[in-house]
């Protein structure tokens, strides 16, 4: 018993060793820049900030999870964004217009999610690689829609009302995200099907011989991904007040970079969603911080590239010492050849 | 000069002080086919890493035609002109025969190659064997015997006096293999030196000069060609001081209830005509060589692997199709690779254990948290892990330890069935102990078990019946009287023991 606790305490630890880096990077900029980053209003900034790349991230963890990758969850946020947009227009901003085509945005999103479960669990293609040219794809079909155009809902006063204001001084996206971080903890944390995740992630192979149905488990984490991203796309359309062909364009590196760094292995099966959004936030923090000290904005990619790096090194180190392959036999061996000789 | 092409003397190997091999004397004469036997864990292969130089000695001195050698690396073997054909392929999959063959010794000037030089020196080396090949045919659509040849090229190509051949009609077919026979015939009479390593005895018998066999590290003995008689071999591979629980075993047909009876079950390419039942508490053991189809009939009952054609009925009533409908019925399957195939290595204890059971474990979609740590804790203790806690993450553990992880999956549902693949491949003895204590506990129980493996001692321990597969096919069936180790060891080598058949 005493054992357990033990254990228990020390995975809290190196759980929380992102958040202690969170925290010296909270107290480097507070230092750094007394009175202008440690204000509660920074701080709702910068929830703001990551507030749509959040959105996405609560979906995109079940894909990485299963050691896949969702590259469209930019793609689907465009396509969300002008679907809805322009049913609003239609509709000449009534609110059945609006909620109509809120809805029709999520539908997109979960049908673009099926397609890609159904295809990755049927065919052995590797999901960056679907996802990359299915982003294409997406962000073509957003150009005909919008005939390259922007379409603007300035009009639709109840649409817009979610990217523009605050409840007890919160912007109500960052609430969005509080109800998505929600979802996807339950999920993962108290269901069965969040259990089959990580043994789908962890091991196909036996979760197949265990009886867990892959295609199915597959199938839900992609419609799962598809529906937030399209849900970030529409917050993004209210904040905007528009829907543009390029729209979210580059939030899938974001969202991917945020997931590594919040220690989500590639390789499936491991990482929480709580880590991937403290890594959302360690990028978030570091982009507003950078900015504030008036940095150039070309060294904000370089440093944010090089963290990267860092996490996915360590990632992978972690990967190698826990997966039993270390082995000494190559240099001892070499060694011993030459004191042979 | 000396008759020997390669004498090895006194080899000594230690593994973190385990004695690999305890001074073991081996020679082979200048064009002869010299098998080398033994069971897993003799020290064939390891014997055979020092001589081609991927492993360093600990003791003991090598001659090579008189001269006394190190080998202290590959490159050291080729240099000598001792090649290995290995069981898995050394070529490149993308590339054509002469491109592999002259990978690393092309032919060039300035770094320009000499593409007519190579295939002409290719095609010369082909039909100097007559083998059908083409210097420019693609290795990835050769045929494995085809792909087999390529390597002998290679390493005929580096002059090679000696070639090692581990294994090398484990993957081909009857007629693939007639076709290699010749080959060694060929090579035998020009001179080269051959040694043979293959678990399949009759063409041992067939093919070599001399056998040599090892045993726990230590030579057990070298026979001359007119002195080779299966029987004796055998034997010898065996060891005459093993009298104990595994060296023969009573067998009975049970009179209990049939469970699962299988009939006629075909899958092209796997597994032809096969037909069994297996009754409540009974052991049924499948042995029979690596690649003889017993894995995948398994997989088949389990839904895991579509099949052709046949019947599976589990209590008289045909068996739904798919492993999540298979293991509703009360089966499971403990199978053959635990690492890929076996567990969750990132996961606890608990979680592996629980993965087969949150029918149980939870209501509406959420997991029964208290009742998963519940079965957790059961898990641990009925497989009796150690260290008892369920929360330690299975990928830590030892093999023993692993497998008595995948064996909590199941021991923690109400079995009827169990299919269990190779389980003490990889474990220390003591595991081992303990698994056939689980197997007999099952099957007390009342559950059929069907166990395939193919340590002979292994499925002497346990079997109340034994079936013999070969290529395919089931050949034999063991079912009353005492067998004993050389009987099954035959027995998967095609040959049967007809008088003891009832």
């Amino acid at each position: 018993m005493n054992k357990l606790k033990e254990n228990k305490f020390v995975k809290k630890l190196l759980q929380e060793k992102r958040l202690l880096v969170l925290l010296a990077l909270i107290l480097f900029f507070s230092l750094l820049l007394p009175g202008k980053f440690f204000t509660a209003n920074n701080f709702r900034n910068i929830l703001y900030s990551i507030s749509l790349q959040g959105i996405m991230i609560c979906g995109a963890t079940f894909a990485v999870l299963l050691a896949g990758i969702d590259r469209t969850v930019s793609g689907t946020a465009a396509l969300a964004g002008a679907a809805c947009c322009t049913t609003i227009v239609n509709f000449g901003f009534s609110w059945q217009g609006i909620l109509l085509g809120v809805l029709l945005g999520l539908l997109m999103g979960a049908l673009s999610g099926l397609f890609h479960g159904i295809v990755l669990s049927r065919f052995e293609i590797p999901a960056f690689l679907l996802t990359l040219a299915t982003s294409e794809i997406l962000y073509g079909l957003v150009q005909n829609i919008t005939g390259n155009q922007l379409i603007n809902v300035m009009n639709a006063k109840a649409f817009n009302w979610v990217g523009s204001s605050r409840i007890l001084g919160i912007p109500v996206p960052v609430y969005i995200l509080a109800v998505c971080f929600a979802f996807t903890y339950i999920v993962l944390n108290k269901t069965v099907y969040g259990r089959y995740i990580y043994c789908v992630g962890g091991n196909k192979q036996a979760a197949k011989l265990s009886g867990i149905n892959v295609k199915k488990v597959t199938i839900i984490a992609y419609t799962i991904s598809g529906i937030m991203g399209a849900l970030s796309g529409l917050v993004l359309s209210s904040m905007n007040q528009q829907a543009s062909a390029s729209q979210a364009k580059g939030y899938e590196n974001d969202v991917l970079a945020a997931i590594v760094v919040g220690g989500v292995s590639l390789r499936g099966g491991e990482g929480t969603i709580q880590g991937a959004m403290v890594g959302a936030l360690l990028i978030g923090v570091l982009t507003n911080g950078l900015q504030l000290l008036g940095i150039d904005p070309v060294y904000h990619d370089l440093i944010k590239g090089i963290i990267i790096i860092f996490s996915v090194a360590v990632d992978m180190y972690a990967n190698y010492k826990k997966s039993g392959l270390k082995r000494d036999g190559f240099f001892k061996r070499h060694k011993k050849v030459k004191t042979h000789a | 000069m000396s008759s020997n092409i390669i004498e090895m003397k006194g080899i000594v190997k230690e593994f973190s002080h385990v004695k690999a091999l305890k001074g073991v004397d081996f020679s082979v004469k200048k064009g002869e086919v010299h098998a080398l036997l033994g069971e897993n864990g003799a020290g064939k292969s390891t014997l055979i890493k020092i001589l081609t130089g991927v492993y360093p000695k600990d003791g003991g001195e090598i001659f090579f035609d008189g001269e006394p050698v190190e080998i202290n690396s590959r490159e050291d073997a080729t240099r000598l002109g001792i090649s290995v054909v290995f069981q898995e392929f050394s070529l490149i999959p993308t590339l054509s025969v002469t491109q592999n063959i002259m990978l690393g010794k092309e032919i060039h000037k300035l770094g320009v190659l000499n593409k007519k030089a190579m295939h002409k020196e290719i095609d010369d080396l082909i039909k100097r064997f007559d083998f059908p090949l083409k210097p420019d045919d693609i290795i990835e659509t050769l045929s494995v015997a085809q792909k087999q040849m390529v390597e002998i090229l290679k390493a005929l190509s580096t002059d090679a006096r000696l070639i090692v051949m581990d294994e090398p009609t484990a993957s081909l077919s009857a007629k693939e293999s007639e076709m290699l026979y010749k080959i060694i015939e060929q090579l035998r009479e020009r001179g080269v030196a051959i040694i043979y390593i293959s678990h399949r005895l009759e063409e041992v018998f067939a093919l070599s000069d001399r056998i040599t066999v090892l045993r726990d590290g230590q030579l057990e003995g070298v026979v001359e060609h007119e002195d080779i008689v299966p029987d004796k071999v055998v034997k010898m591979m065996i060891g005459k001081e093993l009298s104990d629980a595994t060296a023969s075993r009573p067998l009975a047909v049970s009179d209990a209830e049939t469970v699962l009876e299988v009939k006629d079950l075909c899958s092209l390419g796997r597994f032809e005509h096969v037909s069994f039942d297996v009754k409540a508490g009974e052991v049924l053991v499948f042995t029979g060589l690596v690649g003889a189809g017993r894995t995948e009939v398994l997989r088949a009952i389990f839904g895991a692997d579509k099949f052709d054609s046949g019947e599976i009925l589990f209590h008289g009533k045909k068996l739904p199709k798919g492993t999540g409908k298979v293991i509703a019925e009360g089966f499971g399957l403990v199978p053959e690779d635990r690492r890929t195939q076996g567990f969750i290595p990132l996961l606890s204890v608990e979680r592996n254990a629980a993965c087969t059971n949150y029918d149980t474990l939870s209501s509406g979609g959420f997991v029964k948290v208290d009742k998963e740590k519940e079965l957790g804790e059961k898990a641990v203790e009925i497989v009796d892990l150690r260290p008892r806690n369920s929360q330690v993450i299975v990928g830590n553990l030892s093999g023993g330890n692993q497998q008595k992880a995948v064996l909590a999956k199941w021991l923690t549902r109400d079995l009827k069935v169990v299919l269990i693949d190779e389980p003490t491949v990889g474990i220390d003895i003591g595991a081992k102990d303990e698994i056939y204590n689980f197997v007999e506990e099952l099957a007390a129980k009342g559950v059929a078990v069907i166990l395939v493996s193919s340590d002979v001692a292994e499925v002497l321990r346990v079997a109340h019946r034994i079936i013999v597969m070969k290529e395919g096919y089931i050949i034999h069936e063991f079912n009353n009287g005492v067998v004993t180790q050389e009987d099954v060891l035959l027995a998967c080598s095609g040959i049967i023991p007809g008088e003891k058949e009832a």
